[in-house]
């Protein structure tokens, strides 16, 4: 106990330390304010997009939100898909193996290689982020439905078969619960895929979102800005991960948290 | 080669063949309108019309280029920063919540930063594709050097091995398999970002071609075939990074 805090004094010390040469570093013109703000700077960065907002008038918490909204559309829309298609998929050994090399490479293939394309289909406008954050959710979580449901332990299936299940009732008893561990996982993968996505999509073609927001603040040399908008993208996509962990560990109890496909 | 190798992949090569060729004959049919989705043979043929092969081939060296030194500099950065991070007490202290705080926000997040630090020219793209190599790599490190098994450790201690030497011929070996499954994801996610990087700000790549044929309504066929280069490159390479390192810890990991 004392020893724990021992460590994080001296954490905090060497860490302060550092954040104060920083701001002398830019008091005495050793570092540009515009390409190091300062702490103090980011500081005041932050209260200002809380009440002015950047662009002026739209707040830190409205680009949030229509940022959250996008990631939002764009899973629901992957898990309304992956989830029943993955089942499909991993109940049938013929259709696993025949859709393995089309789903390998759907997911090689980078989300963001697609937005040209999506311009092309939908504009320029909501549809197109929406598409490619589902799209980029969508391989992550068909692979981890199929998984879950391929690699459900045959044992439990012969024992859910002994005890007279079968078909939809074995579906919803056995294979179910079984492959929920993984479909979490899966579905904790896909939101950070989205999020990583949708702050290169916001870069182009809007003002609203967190991607535009740090994007704009740099064309008007406002990096302070740019530096609140990437914590605060950095703080919600910390506390969305967390969360569903925490979820899912409430929700599924029997799952180990870590299990999932990489890749 | 396991029995049923075999009919797996002539199972995979028919799917393939049955998307393929669903998508060629639904462009043919008029069912989709082939200025907006090109059938396979289409948008290869048209691609092939508009540029050479040598463009390509320019480009995605270019690409390759990029990544190439992105992640090299991220994995070897990530690499000793994570392994000094999780051997010496002191600086895992300092560098673990700083790089706790930074590792959330997605690489992408940087481009605004990368572009006031480094300007528009390349640095600036080596920069957010080691970023992206440089957070799996270093977590992994970490992991995987706190997590070496502490029996090894004394054992080597007893037979006088300490400081780097016991770092270096215990320590790394034993922590090679996380780290080698850090990079690995490095790799991807390097890839996945080196094409954003080129679409927002960049005169050459593959991320480049295809954006630029967007935005001088050029053909979508060179979009369509852009994208599959780029798909297939990333399967390629990683591929190749999985067979290397299965080769390398395939010796002491039973995997």
């Amino acid at each position: 106990m004392r020893r724990r805090l021992i460590d994080i004094l001296f954490a905090s010390v060497v860490i302060g330390a550092l954040l104060a040469a920083w701001e002398l570093g830019v008091a005495y013109g050793y570092l540009k304010v515009y390409q190091f703000p300062p702490a103090s700077r980011i500081a005041k960065g932050f209260v200002d997009l809380t009440t002015v907002g950047f662009p002026t008038g739209i707040t830190v918490w409205s680009h949030t939100a229509t940022t959250i909204g996008r990631i939002l559309q764009g899973y629901a829309g992957a898990l309304v898909l992956a989830i029943p298609l993955g089942f499909v998929i991993g109940s049938s050994r013929v259709l696993d193996k025949m859709t393995a090399p089309l789903i390998v490479f759907g997911r090689s293939i980078a989300t963001l290689s697609l937005l040209p394309l999506a311009i092309v289909w939908f504009g320029t406008g909501e549809l197109t982020k929406i598409v490619l954050i589902g799209y980029g959710c969508f391989w992550v979580m068909l692979s981890n439905v199929i998984a879950g449901v391929k690699y459900v332990d045959p044992v439990l299936l012969k024992a859910g078969r002994a005890y007279g299940a079968s078909g939809i009732e074995l579906a919803r008893t056995v294979v179910l619960p079984a492959a929920l561990p993984r479909i979490f996982a899966g579905a904790r993968m896909a939101l950070g895929v989205g999020f990583m996505v949708i702050v290169g999509a916001e870069m182009i073609g809007t003002v609203e979102g967190l991607g535009a927001l740090i994007m704009e603040a740099r064309t008007f040399y406002r990096s302070e800005i740019t530096i609140v908008g990437m914590l605060i993208i950095g703080v919600l996509g910390f506390a969305i991960s967390t969360g569903l962990m925490w979820l899912e560990r409430a929700l599924v109890p029997w799952g180990d948290p870590l299990a999932g496909v990489r890749r | 080669m396991k029995p049923g190798r075999t009919s797996d992949i002539l199972l995979g090569l028919a799917g393939v063949a049955i998307v393929v060729a669903g998508w060629e004959l639904l462009v043919r049919g008029g069912a989709v309108d082939p200025k907006l989705f090109p059938s396979p043979t289409m948008a290869f043929a048209e691609a092939a019309e508009r540029l050479s092969a040598a463009t390509v081939a320019q480009h995605t060296l270019w690409s390759l280029y990029r990544i190439v030194v992105g992640f090299l500099l991220g994995a070897v950065a990530g690499t000793v920063i994570g392994i000094a991070a999780g051997w010496y007490r002191g600086i895992g202290l300092v560098l673990r919540p700083i790089i706790e705080l930074l590792r959330p926000i997605p690489p992408l997040a940087w481009i605004p930063l990368a572009i006031i630090w480094f300007g528009l020219g390349e640095p600036s793209k080596f920069f957010i594709i080691f970023l992206g190599a440089f957070f799996p790599v270093v977590t992994a490190a970490y992991v995987g050097i706190t997590s070496v098994d502490p029996v090894l450790i004394r054992a080597a201690q007893t037979f006088g091995l300490r400081g780097p030497g016991l770092l270096l011929r215990v320590g790394l070996p034993a922590a090679a398999p996380d780290l080698l499954t850090g990079i690995r994801i490095g790799w991807g996610l390097a890839f996945g970002i080196l094409v954003a990087a080129e679409l927002i700000a960049a005169d050459r790549g593959l991320g480049f071609m295809i954006m630029n044929e967007r935005n001088t309504t050029g053909s979508v066929a060179v979009i369509v075939v852009g994208i599959t280069l780029i798909g297939i490159l990333n399967l390629i390479t990683d591929w190749a990074i999985a067979a290397a390192s299965q080769r390398y810890i395939g010796r002491w990991h039973g995997r």
